[in-house]
């Protein structure tokens, strides 16, 4: 997976996932251009560009909440992965409609005016010492710069230069533009421009994003407590009882700390123990599920041969492997890790 | 077939997600879909009511002929049609967001020929000039016009928001609020008359001319107040239909 930057290639499941998001933009932006008008009860109508920077801005607006969303979704529903998957485009998506929503409001707002119109964006407004009234443009306008930068590096080959670690840190950055962006409609669109419906979605969408983060943590803070009780007698090998209740071709999570999990994966007789995070972008690979004989992961499928934690060639990734033995019928884990790569006997179940 | 669905295992590279699990993608997916169409014609449908104000470019070229005034903002005393009609005094503004003080200011006080479109909201009226005829200073009126002297009535408390007259008139349509503060802001640093919009009407209009205590143009202090409920005190002043508000920015409350 490493020795191309595109580790997957174009697919159906993309082509799907792509064609329900267009299908959801343009359904959104079909009917509030071009429905919803004949419906409104105005003397007037809005301007063209401000109708349509309040369609866009709207519409960016509700699909960062759906990719905020979709991450404590998967955690707390695996059907929810398939959402997850793909979500980078989601994202590239939606920063191409904030161009779209920034470049009617700056054509027109800031058009026709001697100044600059780019200046006048920085100039015009300089209240930054009110709460309302504030500039609410430049919170915009820097939530845009971070959606330029994830959609930049939302490539593999940025994954790859950039390293996992610093990637996904970077990558975290959508939650302070959403932040920035809750910001911006609430102390513009939200002042009058908009109707007392767009309160009520904004306020719901971030208690949803909210609430289901929370839901999610405390899902996974229930899961590391669940770690089996260490033996007494033999303090370096965990008690992880009967191998036969890991369900064929899955895992069992063991949290050895607060920071370090095993998967301990069952494929038939065999039982193997390698680290539960992927090389990749540290997916759970105990979450994931053995495929042609290899541990697959959930989030973006990389594999893992279950004895050395060594991708199949030609890939190269490595993850640490650990000891198991079976003691009077149950299996122990020895919480020392192995260096990537080391081969270990798998534990042989009869029968 | 949750069960099924739940155990389903989907791996990204796959060409199709499993079979267990691909009804219940179907139904997020229109799930997501119909929320899209819902939020969307909800939203697209509330919009609150931009007003009435817009250009006249139905009524076309309009030359008016009257005495400038160019203080606090260049405004037009327009010449009564017949003895007996009613005095309207207008407001000029210049394209986009440009005013025309610089041509006025020479002109103050003289008959003149002005050409232009109109903007109308209400009981306020805005000639944005331009075309062949701007503002043509007339060499010798037939009969020149002598507008009434402006009337002081006195120091009022009033309560609303600065506006700049031009959006506010329909330039920009909804051209209030702090949505489009940016926006005014700029129309006012350009020179386009600023205006107070009253929440309620007040001797039968409101909006007013704003100027500063002394019938200036305004300080640029006001650029941080513009777009935000407030109450103002400050002597009004009227001129034929037209009242200025002198206010005393030192006194500014916010109302919210
Ligand atoms: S995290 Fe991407 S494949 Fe594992």
């Amino acid at each position: 997976m490493s020795v191309k930057y595109v580790p997957v290639i174009w697919n159906r499941t993309k082509f799907a996932y792509d064609a329900v998001v267009l299908a959801m933009i343009g359904t959104y932006l079909g009917l509030y251009l071009y429905i919803a008008p004949a419906f409104q009860s105005v003397t007037k109508p809005i301007d063209g560009h401000i109708y349509w920077a309040q369609a866009f801005g709207s519409c960016v607006f509700l699909l960062l909440t759906v990719i905020l969303c979709v991450g404590p979704l998967a955690r707390l529903d695996k059907r929810f992965l398939p959402l997850l998957y793909n979500r980078r485009h989601l994202g590239v998506m939606t920063c191409v409609l904030a161009l779209f929503h920034v470049s009617y409001v700056i054509d027109w707002y800031y058009a026709f005016s001697p100044i600059n119109k780019y200046a006048a964006v920085l100039f015009s407004n300089t209240s930054y010492a009110e709460f309302l009234g504030f500039p609410f443009e430049i919170l915009g306008l820097f939530a845009l710069l971070i959606l330029l930068v994830l959609a930049c590096t939302s490539h593999d080959f940025w994954l790859h230069f950039l390293g996992p670690p610093t990637w996904k840190t970077l990558h975290m950055g959508i939650y302070f533009a959403y932040a920035l962006v809750v910001g911006h409609v609430a102390l513009g669109a939200l002042q009058g421009a908009a109707g007392p419906l767009m309160s009520t979605v904004v306020v719901g969408s971030v208690a949803l994003v909210v609430s289901l983060h929370l839901v999610a943590a405390r899902k996974e803070k229930v899961t590391d407590t669940d770690s089996p009780p260490e033996d007494k007698e033999d303090t370096k090998w965990l008690d992880l009882g009967d191998p036969l209740s890991i369900p064929d071709k899955r895992a069992l999570i063991v949290s050895i700390d607060e920071s370090e999990r095993v998967a301990v994966f069952r494929n038939g007789t065999k039982v193997s123990a390698i680290s539960n995070v992927c090389a990749h972008q540290n997916g759970p690979l105990g979450e994931g599920k053995i495929v042609y004989g290899c541990v697959t992961c959930p989030w973006h499928g990389y594999q893992y041969r279950l004895e050395d934690g060594c991708s199949p060639p030609p890939f190269k990734e490595k993850i640490p492997t650990y000891r198991l033995r079976l003691e009077k019928g149950r299996l122990q884990l020895n919480p020392e890790a192995l260096p990537a790569g080391t081969y270990v006997e798998p534990v042989q179940l009869s029968g | 077939m949750a069960l099924k669905s739940a155990q389903a295992f989907f791996i990204g590279w796959a060409k199709k997600p499993p079979k267990g699990l691909r009804p219940f993608l179907w139904a997020i997916s229109a799930v997501l879909i119909g929320a899209a169409a819902g939020v969307s014609f909800g939203l697209g449908v509330s919009v609150p009511d931009p007003g009435s104000g817009s250009f006249q470019w139905g009524a076309g070229y309009q030359v008016l002929e009257g005495v400038v005034e160019s203080k606090p903002y260049p405004v037009l005393r327009v010449k009564p049609e017949a003895a007996g009609d009613t005095a309207k005094t207008i407001l000029l503004s210049g394209v986009g967001k440009r005013g025309v003080q610089t041509r006025a200011d020479p002109l103050d006080g003289q008959n003149v020929k002005v050409g232009g479109v109109m903007l109308e909201r209400g009981s306020i009226s805005m000639l944005q000039v331009g075309g062949k005829v701007q503002i043509t200073p007339l060499d010798k009126p037939a009969d020149s016009y002598t507008p009434q002297a402006a009337e002081d009535l006195g120091k009022w408390r009033l309560t609303g928001e600065i506006c700049d007259g031009k959006c506010y008139s329909g330039a920009m349509r909804p051209g209030i609020g702090l949505a489009h503060k940016a926006c005014a802001n700029l129309c006012i640093i350009g020179g386009i008359p600023p205006v107070f919009v009253t929440t309620g009407a007040v001797q039968g209009t409101n909006f007013f001319l704003l100027a500063d205590p002394a019938g200036n143009p305004v300080p640029e202090a006001i650029y941080d107040v513009v777009g935000r409920l407030v109450t103002l005190e400050g002597n009004v002043e009227r001129r034929d239909d037209l009242l200025v508000f002198k206010a005393d920015f030192a006194t500014v409350k916010y109302n919210w």
